[in-house]
């Protein structure tokens, strides 16, 4: 039962960092790879705050979210001046500085060790340490994540986002200043993003840099592009999908160390036959 | 003294290296219009397939070295005719390239750590050792000086296939309009394939080069890609010139910024002067805008 | 005369050469005004300058002779009181055909069109436009679905939607059937009954011959003529552009 629960967990985590990602990749066409290093932030802020100054994880949560945003928004402004591919290097780019910052930084993150002991949220004396109740406050904070992203794509607003997606050109000629739009749906993914990284790391109650790598914000992606871009059922399919497969192999026997690598064989065939064969992914209702 | 030239030196091999990987990088992005991210697999594979050769079966170094190539060259075909290909056939947008070909690069990247696991190795077993070269207080291994001479070489290589051969006069017209390329009767989709082929020899023989100077694993490909994109685009995309002054620029760059930071910066150091370029100069140094 | 638009020695450079060359024009208000001219000539460079997609390199833009613009950026286009449609298709493809017109209707702001309501008043709006062109039938297909004349009408549709003064049309009627040919003539024809200033791009003689209170003709991003239509089809120097080219 545990087992299942912690598993549950995770599909609710990856789901809320899929959501995050969509909002941008799927909704307003920037295929960013660079989440990781947002949910990095969310999670070693959490974290810090925490264990060095007893905050309570809601607060530190909330602190956490809000930092990501500052960076977010310095880097947006960076960031909404590269269009299609060079977006994508771009982020690749910021993955690889923040994690060398994680790594390297070793006063503050603790440097390749990570931070370990990192305590579970309480609320008004409860604590969420059980598997349980920690599942329901995952999926809680999905819901609401869930019930603001639907919110932000079914308004006026998240059709302008479609819009640039489309021929971000052609919306400007209508007086729409596109880069606003970007910067601002960019600062909220992030944002949602860090907040799925606070309940990560206080889930796993450890974090190291290798949590918040290229390839987590690849995994990621694999997430959104096999459920599909431009839906918001589609990345939670993808998460429920891509967290469960690989769990299977450790049935069928892998080490782990092997199933590790699978799991990344998978989603990267995944990425390629996606591509070759549905664009849109799964149930998506946007075409690459 | 003696350190300024050794980083100057470093400096000069990192490029070195960097320019191996940009070049036919940029070579195939000229032609396909598209960064190919397994770009960094043929390096990873001719590298294992040294290690495997010749330090798990104790065949001959210059064989070895040889099937190496060869079987970046075959996987370079291989990606091009399975996945690039079909692509462009469905004249699939560059996102769908970028995804799929990132996608290739990792299923490669695991494939390698299942069958020879994530570690560091080494082929210092088999490395020929031609000793140490001192330059003006530096020093150079043999293999440092293979890959200083070996970078011109290859681009000296491009510039005679470029200019002076019916082939490079293909893969230019290719670059600079493939449909035009098309109606005056060229086989676009043959000459991009061979320039793929091309384009994973060379990164073959980087990989290899990189697996004797340092040694070995699973990611190594994937930072060299990023070095020949970071290159390509400080120098100007689709340029192959531009590619080797990029390759040499980022070399210089990491080095004295590592020297004023500390070496576990690297990679910050490289991807903020990739940041910049995209910036301030996103066509490259010699690119037109 | 009353302007609706004027430049005075507008200059817009490619790689050295004069795409628009110190080009001073006047667009008449409330008339339809033809801009011809061989391929090559400036037309769609004009336009593109005027709605903002490239940088102005000499001279400047007057609206509505109130103020004079040295640049336009072009989320500055529509609060000009300007729109345009493209000669190249370019409707959102991926989104439904509702929605490709009740973007434009969006509030202006970042904030403001996060928490507008979907206004009745923005739906009923879009329906009209879609009526008038005949796709609100098609409301909820994707304007990627639509055929080539469809998605044509669409872009009609969206500039008809934002109810500016100035509407560029580049080359509406390329690839249209002859029945889609007739309703965009008849849409602008009220477009300058209501007042409004129509520019049009246009290869077409007879057309132009049959819409067009003024035409000004363009040779090497330059006014070679303009006048009445009669005049200007009529001048020698325009016929050889055409056929010497």
């Amino acid at each position: 039962m545990e087992y299942i629960f912690h598993l549950a967990i995770l599909i609710a985590l990856f789901s809320i960092f899929a959501v995050s990602l969509d909002l941008v990749a799927g909704y307003t066409g920037l295929i960013s790879v660079c989440q990781a290093a947002f949910y990095g932030i969310g999670a070693y802020t959490t974290a810090l705050l925490m264990q060095n100054m007893g905050l309570n994880f809601f607060l530190a949560l909330l602190a956490g979210m809000l930092l990501t945003g500052l960076v977010a928004l310095i880097l947006g402004l960076v960031f909404s001046k590269f269009k299609g591919d060079y977006y994508v290097l771009g982020t690749v780019a910021f993955t690889y500085i923040a994690y060398s910052v994680f790594i390297n930084w070793q006063s503050l993150t603790g440097g390749p060790l990570g931070i370990p002991g990192i305590p579970r949220p309480e609320l008004f004396g409860f604590s969420f340490s059980s598997s349980f109740s920690f599942l329901l406050l995952a999926v809680a904070f999905l819901g609401a994540v869930y019930v603001g992203a639907r919110f932000i794509v079914s308004s006026p607003f998240g059709r302008v986002l479609r819009a640039i997606r489309e021929d971000e050109e052609a919306i400007s000629v209508f007086g729409y200043r596109t880069s606003f739009y970007k910067l601002l749906i960019f600062i909220i993914s992030t944002m949602i993003a860090a907040l799925g990284g606070g309940l990560l790391a206080s889930y796993l109650t450890y974090i190291d840099p290798g949590t918040f790598s290229i390839t987590e914000s690849i995994f990621v992606l694999a997430i959104v592009v096999l459920g599909g871009l431009g839906s918001l059922r589609g990345p939670v399919l993808g998460a429920l999908i891509l967290v469960l497969l690989p769990e299977a192999l450790r049935f069928v026997g892998f080490s782990p160390d092997i199933a590790a690598q699978m799991r990344v064989l998978i989603y990267g065939l995944l990425l390629v036959i996606m591509m070759r064969y549905r664009p849109q992914g799964l149930v998506g209702e946007y075409k690459l | 003294m003696d350190v300024l030239i050794q980083i100057i030196l470093n400096s000069v091999i990192a490029g070195s290296i960097y320019a191996l990987a940009a070049m036919g990088f940029n070579l195939i992005y000229g032609v396909s219009r598209s960064f190919n991210l397994a770009h960094g697999v043929f390096a990873s594979v001719a590298v294992y397939a040294v290690f495997f050769l010749a330090v798990q079966h104790a065949i001959l170094l210059p064989i070895a070295i040889a099937l190496g190539i060869f079987v970046a060259v075959f996987l370079g075909y291989v990606l091009e005719r399975s996945i690039f290909r079909p692509l462009r056939a469905k004249r699939a947008s560059n996102l769908v390239l970028l995804i799929a070909s990132l996608g290739a690069s990792i299923v490669v990247e695991a494939l390698i750590a299942i069958f020879f696991s994530s570690q560091f190795q080494t082929l210092s077993s088999v490395v020929p050792s031609f000793g140490a070269v001192r330059i003006f207080g530096g020093v150079l291994t043999g293999v440092q000086v293979v890959m200083i001479v070996s970078a011109p070489l290859v681009l000296a290589l491009f510039w005679l296939m470029l200019s002076h051969t019916r082939f490079g006069k293909a893969v230019r017209a290719v670059s600079d309009d493939e449909e035009v390329a098309k109606i005056v009767g060229i086989n676009t989709n043959a000459i991009i394939g061979v320039v793929f082929m091309i384009g994973a020899g060379v990164m073959g023989v980087a990989g290899i080069l990189t697996g004797f100077d340092t040694g070995l694993d699973p990611r190594m490909g994937f930072l060299l890609l990023l070095g020949a994109a970071i290159a390509s685009i400080i120098g100007g995309t689709g340029n192959v010139y531009g590619a080797f002054l990029g390759a040499f620029i980022l070399g210089f760059a990491e080095n004295f910024g590592v020297f004023f930071v500390s070496g576990e910066w690297k990679y910050a150091i490289a991807f903020s002067v990739l940041i910049l370029f995209l910036l301030f100069r996103p066509q490259g140094i010699l690119g037109k805008k | 005369m009353n302007y609706a638009l004027q430049t005075k020695n507008l200059s817009k450079v490619f790689g050295g050469v004069h795409a628009v060359d110190h080009l001073s024009i006047s667009i008449l208000k409330g008339k339809i005004t033809g801009i011809i001219g061989p391929n090559g000539s400036g037309k769609t460079t004009l336009t593109n300058v005027l709605t903002g997609f490239h940088e102005i390199d000499g001279g400047v833009v007057a609206v509505s002779a109130e103020k004079e613009h040295e640049r336009i950026n072009s989320y500055e286009v529509r609060s000009l009181g300007m729109t345009r449609t493209f000669q190249n298709i370019r409707v959102f493809e991926q989104m439904s055909v509702l929605d490709n017109i009740l973007v434009v209707l969006t509030e202006r702001g970042v904030f403001a069109s996060l928490f507008q309501a979907h206004g009745a008043f923005h739906e009923s709006q879009a329906q009209s436009v879609l009526m008038r062109v005949g796709l609100w039938e098609k409301r909820h297909e994707n304007a990627a679905n639509l055929s080539y004349g469809q998605r044509k009408l669409l872009e009609i549709a969206r500039a008809l939607a934002v109810n500016a003064d100035i509407i560029f049309f580049d080359e509406p009627y390329a690839g249209l059937f002859p029945e889609m040919v007739k309703l965009v003539s008849t849409i602008m024809q009220e477009l300058r009954d209501t007042g409004k200033t129509v520019v049009l791009i246009e290869h077409d003689m007879a057309l132009i011959r049959e819409l067009c209170d003024h035409v000004i003709v363009l040779e090497a991003g330059t006014l070679l003529a303009e006048g009445k239509p009669e005049e200007v089809l009529s001048n020698s120097k325009v016929i050889e552009a055409y056929l010497g080219a």
